[in-house]
């Protein structure tokens, strides 16, 4: 027992010691780069693909002996965008990280390096830069193509007799009702999530204006405003027949249990993209399924599009080491140049490219990114819209829109808290 | 209480073990669908297994590098534990014994500060512990265990210590003890049975905590349970049949630790007889 | 150590014995003694103190400084703006001002519940029950689990399990829209932290109720008084600390309360279930606007801090008085 206060010194003291350790590893990590040896740090928040990427990182490594990587994935369940700031705050700021785009390029711009010159920018599709595009810098590497829209059951919809794809609003609902008269529930509706209605599903009604950018600028300077705006009204037209014609309790129908009433083939539509693939292909393989538009008027013209962005890309830390930067550049444009890069891509990461120099196979990325990647070829996308909105406003209008759902409050009521959000998050 | 087990004992028993049912249905869920397939888990979540997927166990095991990781929760939360009882013990000692209004304010700050919450302050915190080096480093998130939970270790021994009768200290110290022999002699002993407890509720807050590793640990060899856990949870698809599996293994640890525990809390308070 | 250890004992054992000492001389004894005295405290009180200061004041301060600016926590701009986000949050913000009453509304909700039951579960199982020591790790069991991971299993009970009791039993109980609306997603929060709390609190109150005198029990027995009376008038004021500590735990974990808060409802369905720290970490990460988000830490703060030592001054007195 008298030891103890010894044993409590010596404690306290190599914990100071350790301490020290750690402080000098940290930037030893940094310094290191001096011998030609450097160490990429990447952060970034897809658990799906960590494992591939350490094993592309660590293939580089072999081709490229002087880089090697610490690579950091964080967990789904917490934002990663707060460990991020986190990372800044700390000083160990990673060399390489994603963004999502648009606000949140305006977010970071400071923390940027430009891409401008890099090799690979010709080689992708001119709207997968838009989102890290800002005053014709270039700022980051699109990592992939997402989209979404109405996904349906193709088996279902033979069941119940549909012959014709509804491309329109009017077709949707005969559509509807034929399947309701077949005893299939028409759409699976999750509006227990904030995103399937504040992103995902509001951007229609942004996306459809006639010029989108010209109307978001609109709200920002409070010349344009969403009450009386025609294509928002009919955006709560859709929704009002989704669930009219959907599963019950709308509200507490999560993520998950969505996507298995759609697999389970109870419903025989959703409003979801190409992320179901996997959770499809675990709860019933070989489904047949595609994709149809959310249409918001009777124009086939103008309602055939589905909803195709970049969800994340890749973006270079400005203040990293001149040594780090050059390896991290390096190694991005290897991930999109490379013939080892391009089939990590779509075989292993399973991603649609944002390049046109790589190509996608079916039996990659399945029915659903087949369907997006023909109606991209087509021309027949809108961008998403929602990565301009404030920061925020998505979870709030999602909000909004489930007390709409909930018939807590009328259209009219909707519409106003839609534009007194934007009014008090703009910045 | 009772000297004889009488009948209305009897319907007390049933309606405690009722009670206790009702507080393990959340548990039938959890390893009920840990022994489910994915679809399964989804499609028929209430349901018993109709197959038992005994594979989830071993790919959660390998998947999230099981031994590894629990090494380092295991060693994060021993070492934090004994740095709390060792530093709180002795400053709630001090802090009961000099009478004097310094000890007053130390308590209440550290008694206010209880109420803070991370969030807010966990970015200010990522920066001052950037500059001390205590990044990435299991001795730096210990060190960072030992300031969250001074407060609460604190605040326990200080209502407890009252308890203890001056007398015997100075009875030892007129015996030719020094105050860190009357400290860990006398009083530390008589403060098991709070020490038992303390030491349980901390160890179930370290060994469970996501936030604070998730901000301090960046190197994947020093990730522990509940950062590996989170791996099966990606942006869209969270990977339940792995996460319930990784659940329960993660959890049984803890449970044979407040098992064995337990007995030490009743047997501290009967037999060391404070007053 | 082995020298000033010697000093302590001649220290006391001179200021035992010479009582009749010269005055200066006891004077300067006195000095060296009230310095060994400051030297001690520091030595037994300091290293907590510092991993304590480092840790959690040194941030909590920072953060406060940049409750006076609009910083958005990323970019090196931070420009003061004195009041502003005070009057922002108290004029404008809705979202706060409900967030501020339903925590409170949910606060109160918590503590009696939690800690009734979380008593009531300790009197249980410090009877002469047979199954008393499992039924102990029973009660204590829920936590094991970490909260967030909670909150993504009770969705699946409320949800699945919940739907699947209602199509058996016909109980409307079960049928509710659990989490779909204000009142279910309000009540699913307390029945999670309840069920989590209470056996936590019921640790405390096990080992306090371990500590009444059997003596007295008996005596009040003999006395004719009634197990109510002898609850009322004798359990009841032998844990009078216990009480203390149980209620300024539940106080500052439910106004805490975040975990569960996220992965159970996420502040959902729209918004009416966003609990005060859900709402300060989304205004500092979602909506990027630190600054605001820490003055309304700063806010939360002190009327939390009041309310916890009006409540552990208030308790202290009464143990005192009974």
């Amino acid at each position: 027992m008298k030891k103890f206060p010894f044993a409590a010194g010596v404690l306290s003291l190599s914990l100071l010691v350790t301490a020290g350790c750690g402080n000098d590893k940290t930037t030893g990590e940094k310094t290191d780069t001096a011998g030609g040896k450097v160490v990429v740090d990447i952060f970034q928040g897809k658990v799906e693909i960590a494992d591939q990427l350490k094993a592309l990182t660590e293939q580089y490594t072999k081709e490229h002996p002087e880089v090697t990587f610490n690579l950091q994935t964080v967990g789904g369940g917490a934002d990663g965008a707060s460990a991020l700031k986190a990372k800044f705050a700390s000083g160990s700021a990673p060399d390489i990280f994603t963004i999502e785009g648009y606000q949140s390029t305006l977010t970071w711009k400071d923390k940027l390096e430009d891409l401008s010159d890099q090799p690979w920018v010709k080689d992708a599709y001119e709207s997968a830069l838009k989102p890290t595009t800002l005053d014709g810098k270039i700022y980051g590497q699109p990592a992939n193509l997402e989209g979404y829209g109405f996904a349906y059951n193709k088996e279902l919809f033979k069941k119940a007799g549909i012959t014709e794809l509804p491309k329109t609003m009017a077709q949707l609902e005969e559509a509807a009702k034929k399947l309701k008269a077949a005893g299939i529930t028409p759409f699976s509706v999750g509006y227990a999530e904030w995103w399937v209605l504040g992103n995902h599903g509001l951007n229609i009604a942004f996306a459809t204006q006639k010029d989108p950018d010209a109307f978001i600028q609109g709200l920002n300077a409070g010349t344009s405003k969403i009450e009386g705006n025609e294509q928002f009204k009919k955006y709560l037209g859709l929704l009002d027949l989704t669930v009219k014609y959907g599963n019950a309790n709308p509200l507490t129908t999560d993520y998950n249990t969505q996507v298995t009433l759609f697999a389970s083939g109870e419903a025989a539509m959703i409003q979801q993209g190409n992320w179901i693939q996997p959770m499809l292909d675990k709860l019933q393989p070989n489904m047949d399924v595609g994709f149809i538009p959310m249409p918001l008027s009777d124009d086939p013209a103008t309602a055939d599009k589905l909803a195709v962005d970049v969800p994340n890309s890749w973006v270079v830390h400005n203040g990293a080491p001149d040594a780090d930067k050059k390896a991290a550049k390096d190694f991005l444009n290897w991930l999109v140049t490379s013939e080892a890069g391009k089939k990590a891509m779509v075989e292993d990461f399973k991603y649609i490219p944002a390049f046109k120099t790589i190509e996608a196979k079916e039996s990659d990325i399945g029915p659903l990114g087949a369907e997006l990647v023909k109606y991209s070829k087509e021309g027949k996308t809108f961008s998403w819209q929602f990565a301009k909105y404030p920061d925020g406003a998505g979870q709030q209008f999602g909000a909004t829109l489930q007390t709409y759902v909930s018939e807590k409050a009328s259209e009219e009521e909707t519409l106003k808290a839609l534009d007194a959000t934007w009014v008090k998050l703009k910045k | 209480m009772e000297n004889k087990y009488t009948g209305k004992l009897f319907i007390l028993e049933i309606a405690a073990i009722l009670i206790g049912l009702v507080f393990l249905v959340p548990f039938y869920y959890v390893v009920s669908n840990s022994l489910k397939s994915f679809s399964e888990i989804l499609m028929n979540t209430s349901a018993l297994p109709s197959v038992l997927q005994f594979q989830n166990y071993v790919n959660a095991f390998q998947q999230m590098d099981y031994l590894k990781v629990f090494m380092n929760s295991l060693m994060i939360t021993v070492a934090s534990n004994i740095l709390i009882v060792v530093f709180c013990s002795m400053a709630a000692y001090m802090l009961v014994r000099t009478k004097k209004k310094i000890s007053n304010i130390i308590f209440m700050t550290f008694v206010a500060a209880m109420v803070i919450p991370f969030q807010s302050i966990m970015i200010p915190l990522v920066k001052v512990a950037g500059n001390f080096g205590l990044l990435n480093s299991i001795w730096g998130l210990v060190f960072m265990y030992l300031g969250f939970g001074s407060g609460m270790a604190i605040f326990l021994y200080h209502g407890f210590m009252k308890g203890i009768p001056v007398e015997l200290e100075e009875a030892a110290i007129i015996d030719g003890c020094t105050p860190f022999g009357v400290f860990w002699r006398i009083v530390f002993p008589l403060l098991k049975p709070i020490t038992v407890t303390i030491v349980i509720l901390n160890s179930l807050w370290i060994w469970n905590d996501f936030l604070l590793p998730m901000l301090v640990l960046q190197d994947p060899e020093l990730r522990t349970i509940p950062l590996a856990t989170f791996f099966f949870f990606g942006q869209y698809t969270k990977q339940w049949d792995l996460a319930l599996a990784a659940l329960v293994i993660s959890i049984i640890p803890l449970l044979i630790f407040f098992f064995s525990m337990q007995k030490h809390i009743i047997k501290g308070i009967t037999s060391g007889s404070i007053k | 150590m082995n020298n000033q250890s010697k000093l302590e004992n001649v220290n006391v054992t001179t200021l035992k014995n010479e009582k009749h000492a010269k005055a200066s001389e006891a004077a300067a004894l006195l000095k060296q003694r009230k310095l060994k005295k400051a030297g001690l405290f520091a030595l037994f009180v300091g290293p907590a103190f510092l991993a304590f200061a480092l840790i959690v004041l040194i941030p909590f301060f920072t953060g406060m400084y940049y409750a006076f600016t609009d910083w958005n926590g990323v970019t090196g701009n931070v420009k003061w703006v004195g009041l502003d986000n005070f009057t922002y949050l108290f004029t404008e913000d809705k979202q706060f001002q409900a967030s501020f009453w339903l925590t409170l509304r949910y606060t109160v909700v918590a503590i009696i519940l939690t800690n009734a039951v979380g008593f009531g579960l300790a009197l249980l199982v410090t009877r002469m029950l047979k199954t008393r020591n499992i039924l102990r790790t029973v009660f204590f069991l829920p936590n094991l689990i970490g909260g967030l991971l909670l909150g993504f299993i009770w969705q699946f009970i409320f949800i699945k399990g919940f739907a699947s009791v209602g199509q058996l039993t016909g109980l409307s109980f079960f049928q509710l829209p659990w989490l779909g609306d204000e009142k279910t997603a309000f009540w699913g929060i307390v029945i999670v932290s309840v069920w989590q709390g209470a056996g936590y609190i019921m640790l405390i109150y096990t080992a306090a109720l371990q500590n009444v005198p059997q003596e007295l029990l008996e005596a009040a027995k003999i006395d004719g008084a009634n197990r109510w009376q002898t609850l009322r008038h004798i359990t009841l004021p032998m844990v009078a600390p216990a009480v203390t500590v149980c209620l300024f735990l539940t106080i500052s974990s439910s106004f805490k309360i975040f975990d569960v808060n996220l992965s159970l409802t996420n502040g959902g369905p729209f918004k009416a279930t966003e609990m005060l720290a859900l709402n300060i970490y989304t205004e500092a990460f979602v909506n990027n606007r630190y600054g605001l988000g820490e003055a309304k830490a700063l806010v939360f703060f002190i009327v939390v801090a009041l309310i916890t030592v009006i409540q552990v001054t208030y308790t202290k007195r009464k143990e005192i008085e009974s």
